[in-house]
């Protein structure tokens, strides 16, 4: 009975996804509230050279990275939704209905990378409008943001399978991204790290992210396919990884 | 319905780690049955229903809902369950509206059908005017009959009801029982439960009371009552009684008296031997000061039956450290 119907899990998934994105969004605060971090981070550095103003140079290195910056706390933010949902009792509502775990999972992470591409762009455009930092290839950049905020969405789902509350996710979830934002090239070249912070900064997929939009701009397109395999494994392995911490909550 | 059974439950038992929750709870619900399972908070009612749900595992046993195993065939379980948590668990950033209708896609219906039982069930519990507006503004009467018109959408054959009444003014639980006792007469088969002795009474036809994890009795309210055969209660309204309290140590010490409770500010004396004890009490109280405004003599309640059964009132059970803990595993999603 089931075989005669091979996209309903999917459209379970599609109808989580839906629903998580149209929380978000309802509440208009909410929104600018997370986008408003990002933002302020665009401004603190890009005035790096005190009175002087932004360096061209530098907000083109600045700009790629914020991005992708934002993504990952799009996505992540999104996923962790899950946490919320539990200690509101509505994640009981989906566990209740005949949707199976991994369309929960799937639709979860879906909304995290609708998320994280959604936020990357609205920098992408802010960016673009005041510091007229340009990206030769778009479709290309929207590629990277979309691999870039699947891979993070892993780790959404990670912190919700651990977090047995809210403060508990948003710590661990700090925990997480702030020495990841600092270390995955978003303000300083990956290279002029001092050693071993470098191989840290391997094992970190905003530094692919990173990496792989600027590559974007510079056009170098064998750097943008190795990121790009690098996100698409980290996405994978996350993946893995967070399904089976949330599957323990979901079917004890 | 073409099986007799709708719900099955045989020896069902969760340990949440060490900790024994439910132990070997077997029962059966008939179908289009109003059936209550009535117990102290920490007994193991939520913990079993979630299993019946499928949203938790059992430690042992089997559960058949409809004919489908749950651990087997959970979503057909799902399908056939209307579930309703003790907490109204609603999305607050929604419309109604729009919580319905993620319900009925959950579920499976088609357009068409989501509105068609979208109208129908915000009509019947009259929330069409306030349909669009966000849950979060919602009163708790509203969200409780909002939650319970979320679990019908998909027109289930069975609703589970987790304390349905519980934390509601007067008359919004009033409405809730007339709700319950409407669906019912409609056919569908009601699974609740409850820590109030009248409310299982008065809505059950048959009660399991459970209590620390154990079915310890399973009947219907009469035969529930009749079980306290032999045993009489003697109610006693003491003048000025504001510490009624006071005297349940003095009277419980008195000689064929086999419990003292408190029930709406009478003293509830529950005796096999009441021509003995009367006077015996009467002496007791007037000994140490209290005068007796009103003495009757009282037909055995449920209340009397559950105090029989497991040796202690429903109402004066504090909760234990253990039960809580026990409350938080059944309802957070942790292990």
């Amino acid at each position: 009975m089931k075989t005669d119907k091979p996209l309903k899990p999917l459209m379970h998934s599609v109808y989580i996804a839906e629903n998580d994105l149209r929380q978000s969004f309802k509440s208009v605060r909410h929104v600018v509230w997370s986008l408003l971090f990002p933002i302020f981070m665009m401004f603190t550095f890009s005035f790096r050279y005190g009175a002087i103003g932004p360096d061209p140079l530098f907000i083109n290195f600045l700009i790629p990275g914020i991005v992708g910056m934002t993504a990952m706390f799009g996505s992540t933010n999104e996923t962790m939704s899950i946490v919320w949902d539990k200690s509101l009792g509505v994640f009981d509502r989906i566990l209740a209905a005949p949707v199976s775990s991994s369309s929960i999972i799937v639709g979860k992470t879906m909304a995290g990378a609708v998320m994280g591409v959604i936020s990357a762009l609205v920098l992408l455009v802010i960016g673009n409008l005041l510091f007229h930092v340009s990206f030769p290839n778009i479709a290309l950049v929207l590629i990277v943001v979309a691999l870039a905020s699947f891979s993070f969405t892993g780790i959404g789902t990670i912190i919700s399978g651990l977090a047995s509350e809210p403060r508990e996710a948003m710590m661990l979830s700090n925990l997480l991204r702030f020495p990841m934002m600092f270390l995955g090239g978003v303000f300083f070249q990956v290279e002029s790290m001092p050693m071993p912070l470098p191989y840290v900064a391997r094992a970190l997929p905003l530094t692919y992210a990173t990496e792989g939009l600027r590559a974007v701009m510079s056009g170098n397109m064998a750097v943008v396919l190795l990121d790009a395999i690098a996100l698409v494994a980290y996405t994978i392995g996350t993946m893995l990884v967070g399904s089976t911490t949330l599957m323990k909550i979901m079917t004890r | 319905m073409p099986n007799e059974s709708a719900i099955e439950v045989s020896n069902l038992t969760k340990y949440y780690g060490k900790l024994l929750a439910v132990d070997q709870v077997s029962f059966v619900v008939k179908g289009k049955e109003l059936f209550g399972l009535l117990g102290p908070n920490g007994a193991g009612k939520t913990t079993t229903i979630r299993m019946i749900c499928g949203m938790l595992r059992p430690t042992g046993g089997t559960v058949v809902v409809a004919g489908f195993d749950v651990s087997q065939k959970p979503e057909e379980v799902k399908r056939r369950i209307g579930l309703v948590p003790d907490v109204s668990n609603l999305f607050g950033e929604l419309s109604a509206r729009v919580n319905l209708e993620f319900m009925g896609k959950l579920y499976g219906l088609d357009k068409r059908t989501r509105r068609e039982r979208i109208d129908q069930v915000l009509d019947l519990f009259q929330l069409r005017e306030r349909q669009n507006d966000l849950v979060k503004y919602y009163s708790k009467g509203m969200h409780r009959r909002l939650t319970i018109a979320a679990a019908l959408v998909h027109e289930p054959e069975i609703l589970i009801m987790d304390e349905p009444t519980s934390g509601l003014d007067a008359q919004t639980a009033r409405l809730v029982r007339e709700i319950i006792i409407d669906l019912n007469k409609k056919g569908r088969t009601v699974l609740l439960t409850t820590h109030q002795i009248e409310e299982a009474d008065r809505l059950c036809q048959r009660i399991g009371i459970i209590d620390r994890g154990h079915l310890i009795a399973l009947n219907t309210p009469e035969e529930l009552k009749n079980s306290v055969e032999g045993q009489r209660a003697l109610e006693i309204k003491v003048m000025n009684g504001v510490d009624e309290q006071r005297w349940v140590p003095i009277l419980k010490e008195a000689e064929g008296v086999d419990h003292v409770l408190l029930a709406e500010g009478k003293i509830r004396v529950l005796s096999k031997d009441l021509p003995h004890v009367i006077p015996t009490v009467v002496n007791l109280l007037d000994k140490h000061g209290g005068k007796i405004e009103n003495i009757s003599v009282a037909q055995p309640t449920l209340e009397d039956a559950f105090i029989n059964l497991t040796g202690k009132s429903i109402r004066e059970e504090p909760m234990s450290k253990e039960d809580y803990l026990k409350r938080r595993l059944a309802r957070s999603g942790m292990r």
